[in-house]
């Protein structure tokens, strides 16, 4: 089976930015003539990029979901509410759908994208052509909804900027908060920094 | 004329016949040409619609709770504000970031290259911009804030009475302005564009 024409091989790069094709030039550091951005054949360090960042992530993600992200104070109880303690909540007070969305963004989405990312990183560094039509699309999927993560964060800034009602209840913010944006941003970079064009760049 | 897949880097030759419709990479299915859509003044129209949606909702609370007669609004600020003051800076960054900065970056920059290329002009510093813009556009998170939104109303509708401001139906028009200017404003696009006003 003779091998596909690809930008590689036809000595072609391309603009990440500006999409411009540009016939690879003979310099050190090319740059794109339309948008001056920097051009390379593959993202720079990329396996050991994302590699790194994974790493990180996967790491932070044990505390994002032990520690509590806040606590909860009023003259009735005091409370410290986990990730998961939040997605609970939710489903006693009634509210199954939210219930449901809170579980899927702040804990299916971020492991998934964990996973996900390793089984990529890893088949991209084998450089194993199985499944990297699922394996592209897998990636591609994770990196479109990657940011939904982000929607506890954002739910937890608006309870602690509003619930600031002196010896009556109070909201504090715990460092499982931090955790878990971390998680978050360094999924977000990872999936950035990886570059899906190594997931083909052996010939079956 | 030849076109890379960015996706997984098999090359396609491209059609002479313009980019009417949506191509995608016979290899990957990855999306290789978005349909050539709209033109420049549509485009500079969603972007004062979506700066002047801006400017409404950062000026106005997003919710407010009733608590024991007691009244507490926040705005999109104030969000970002409430966990810089219990001493989580980096949190306090993030969401100022993404829910302030980036939205407004991408706004006003497409705005100052948009508005002189209609006039057939380019913009002092246009690829400085255009790559910011690039370096910005993934981190305006409007639409997740919205949601999260959602989710803490429900969480204090359990113990407050919760008001809904003006500023949350601002960021929902909001983010439905940026989906569509996203759309509009694509890279190809742009450069179509700025090819355009050359000629």
């Amino acid at each position: 089976m003779n091998s596909p024409q690809t930008g590689r091989s036809l000595g072609l790069l391309l603009c990440l930015q500006c999409r411009a094709t540009v016939r690879a030039l003979e310099v050190s550091h090319p740059r794109c003539p339309r948008c001056h951005a920097h051009l390379f054949q593959r993202k720079p360090h990329s396996l050991a990029l994302t590699a790194a960042l994974l790493l990180c992530a996967a790491i932070l993600y044990v505390p994002a979901n032990l520690l509590p992200v806040m606590y909860t104070q009023t003259i009735f109880d005091n409370e410290e509410d986990t990730i998961m303690s939040g997605v609970l909540e939710l489903l006693h007070s009634g509210s199954w759908p939210i219930a449901v969305l809170v579980f899927i963004a702040s804990i299916v989405v971020p492991l998934l994208k964990i996973i996900v990312l390793c089984v990529v990183l890893f088949s991209a560094w084998r450089g194993s052509p199985r499944y990297r039509m699922q394996r592209s699309e897998l990636f591609r999927m994770v990196e479109f909804i990657g940011r939904w993560s982000m929607l506890d964060v954002y739910a937890i800034s608006l309870l602690v900027a509003l619930v600031q009602i002196r010896s009556l209840a109070y909201v504090a913010v715990g460092w499982g908060a931090l955790a878990f944006a971390a998680v978050v941003i360094l999924t977000l970079f990872a999936a950035r920094t990886f570059d899906e064009r190594l997931l083909w760049d052996t010939t079956s | 004329m030849v076109i890379v897949c960015p996706s997984c880097d098999l090359a396609h030759r491209a059609g002479m016949a313009p980019a009417s419709e949506r191509t995608r990479c016979a290899r990957c299915g990855a999306l290789l040409q978005r349909p050539e859509n709209g033109r420049i003044d549509t485009a500079i129209a969603l972007g004062v619609t979506a700066l002047v949606l801006f400017l409404l909702s950062n000026a106005y609370p997003i919710v407010a709770i009733q608590y024991n007669g007691e009244t507490r609004v926040v705005t999109l600020m104030g969000a970002a504000l409430g966990f810089y003051r219990q001493g989580h800076a980096g949190l306090a960054a993030l969401v100022f970031m993404t829910t302030v900065v980036s939205p407004f970056l991408q706004i006003t920059s497409l705005l100052y290259l948009l508005i002189p290329l209609r006039h057939q002009r380019s913009a002092p510093g246009q690829n400085r911009i255009f790559r910011l813009i690039a370096q910005v556009r993934p981190w305006t998170f409007v639409e997740v804030f919205m949601l999260g939104t959602l989710v803490a109303l429900v969480r204090l509708a359990a113990y407050a009475r919760v008001v809904p401001g003006v500023a949350l139906g601002c960021c929902g028009f909001l983010m439905l302005t940026m989906a569509a200017l996203s759309s509009r404003t694509s890279p190809a696009q742009f450069w179509r564009w700025v090819e355009a006003s050359r000629a």
